[in-house]
């Protein structure tokens, strides 16, 4: 029996209400970096939000424009800084496809090792922060950070820096792998399996969680190709498009691995295509140390000063967070003429209002969470 | 391997397919070092994308991308990227306009992913977007009235534009 006399636990009573304005962000933990929101809420409905992006912005595309084609490679890891080689390995490769730079075989196949490490490091951060913002506060989080620390070792002692390596060079990569890299990662990756259990078995094990999650936001197909919604995103509601098989760079043709999809399109859906892809990406890290040739790692007679002339492409890649576009006109000289970045999180965010608006507060959280936003890329 | 020059020549394969399938709307076609590439007036251009996206054997239902380009002399650019799931082709759209008439119109009643696309390329390079249910900025603050992506304006904090900041010595403005 409720302590609560009836009117109050009836949610359409007559009480009159009065909407209010909740301002989260931008600095807020549940906003998951700079962003922020304006909830217009109702007792504790949500009836309007406006999504507010900007505080990061810093310019990249002016920045590319005015420094040279190999200077400009260290802001693209700034973008999508919880994996900063899938972006760098995207701008590098569209301008090797600019200037026709052919890359050493080996250096394709480290690229793709380096490329998959960020993105299960990129999940990892999502996996633990959503825990986080559905209610298992430390725990995930203390489980995805163990094994994210060992990946970003890894990614120190091949670079010489965890989250902005600039490892990649055009024409190939800086430098081979260090020693005893190949034992160490494969010991990594029985350590991510192991991690990834646990967090599998400690949130979708949840039946919290799960009744949280369920039949939370749905999207349908339709609904996620009009709002522009590439990966995980667009993978949950059932369709199941990777760049990476579709339109397949690098040496990804050679890998074998599966696409993870979802049924509903739900936030459990988007949840659980993401732990999925963990368990792929490691799979192609395991392939890339099987078959991994030997060689030189850079490309020989690369120019000193690279000189590009006219041309235009626009190079799409699986980002962690979806498609990861680098748009780059070339008209002569060592600067690109235009540089344009097409991030997955700004298309991903952009209906947040159509998703959040007749859910409760406590559920935007956790919708916003799902889209698994990364600022320095929305913001550019 | 005359056939392959003959390619070299010939108009890129999904350009004659749009234009077979439209024959109504007038474009030049070109390729880039990645996709084909329609270019096409302001005024046609609602015509050809409802004609992409509506007729069955083109299906462009992703727009991927809008890139707005300063080209001086030559007026603002956009550049439009579509991909079809259907058919997994992709294409992009070249939408060139006159110097001191960057007027284009809006896709968001066609495509709802233009509408951040669009906000973004207004506000960086000052094109017009017929149509737009909500022209305000959206990475820059809400009452800055500056272009930063357009070739004239100079690589300098926006304080100091505004003059809210000294530059450094000997930096013009």
């Amino acid at each position: 029996m409720s302590v609560w006399p009836e009117e109050r636990v009836t949610p359409n009573s007559d009480l009159d209400t009065v909407d209010m304005t909740v301002n989260v962000g931008p600095q807020h933990p549940a906003t998951h970096g700079v962003f922020r929101m304006v909830l217009t809420v109702d007792g504790e409905r949500v009836v309007d939000c406006e999504p507010y992006i900007g505080y990061l912005h810093r310019g990249l595309e002016k920045l590319s424009e005015n420094a040279d084609y190999r200077q400009a490679m260290g802001w693209w890891d700034r973008t999508d800084y919880l994996a900063g080689m899938c972006c760098e390995g995207a701008y590098v490769m569209a301008v090797e496809k600019l200037a026709g730079i052919e890359v050493p075989e080996r250096a394709e196949y480290i690229r793709v090792l380096m490329m998959e490490l960020s993105r299960i490091n990129s999940h990892f951060m999502f996996l633990g922060a959503f825990g986080a913002d559905v209610g298992s506060f430390g725990t995930s989080f203390t489980y995805a950070w163990r094994e994210r620390e060992r990946i970003y070792d890894l990614i120190e002692e091949v670079s010489g820096d965890r989250m902005f390596p600039t490892y990649f060079r055009i024409g190939g990569i800086t430098m081979d792998l260090p020693e005893n890299f190949e034992s160490r990662c494969r010991w990594v990756l029985g350590s991510i399996r192991q991690g990834l259990e646990d967090l599998d078995g400690l949130l979708t094990g949840n039946e919290i969680f799960v009744e949280r999650c369920q039949g939370l936001a749905p999207v349908t197909p339709e609904q996620a190709i009009a709002w522009g919604f590439t990966g995980p995103m667009l993978r949950a509601t059932g369709v199941p498009w990777d760049i990476r098989k579709a339109e397949p760079y690098s040496v990804y043709p050679q890998m074998n691995f599966e696409i993870p999809t979802g049924h509903q399109g739900d936030v459990f859906d988007r949840f659980h295509v993401r732990l999925a892809e963990v368990y792929q990406s490691a799979r192609i890290i395991e392939q890339c140390l099987d078959e991994m040739p030997a060689g030189r790692v850079l490309a020989p007679k690369l120019a000193k000063t690279l000189r590009i002339d006219d041309g235009e492409l626009y190079m799409p890649t699986e980002g962690t967070k979806g498609e990861y576009g680098v748009y780059l006109m070339a008209r002569g000289g060592t600067q690109a003429y235009r540089a344009k970045l097409r991030a997955p999180s700004f298309s991903n965010l952009s209906p947040l209002k159509e998703l959040v608006v007749g859910t409760y507060v406590a559920d935007a959280i956790v919708i916003l969470g799902s889209l698994d936003i990364v600022l320095g890329e929305v913001d550019k | 391997m005359s056939d392959e020059e003959q390619s070299v020549e010939a108009e890129p394969a999904i350009a004659t397919l749009v234009r077979g399938r439209l024959p109504d709307v007038p474009f030049e076609a070109s390729k880039t070092k990645s996709y084909a590439d329609l270019r096409i007036a302001p005024g046609h251009f609602l015509a050809l994308v409802t004609g992409l996206r509506d007729d069955d054997e083109l299906a462009f239902d992703l727009l991927r991308n809008i890139v707005s380009l300063d080209m001086e002399d030559e007026g603002l650019w956009a550049k439009y990227h579509f991909y079809s799931f259907k058919h997994g082709h992709a294409l992009q759209v070249t939408v060139p306009t006159p110097p001191g008439a960057p007027t284009i119109p809006s896709l968001t009643a066609l495509y709802p992913a233009a509408n951040w696309h669009e906000r973004e390329a207004a506000e960086m390079m000052g094109l017009v977007f017929e149509g737009h249910p909500d022209p305000r900025n959206l990475l820059l603050e809400e009452d800055l009235r500056i272009h930063p992506l357009r070739k004239a304006h100079p690589l300098q904090k926006a304080e100091i534009l505004q003059g809210i900041e000294d530059g450094p010595p000997g930096v013009e403005v």
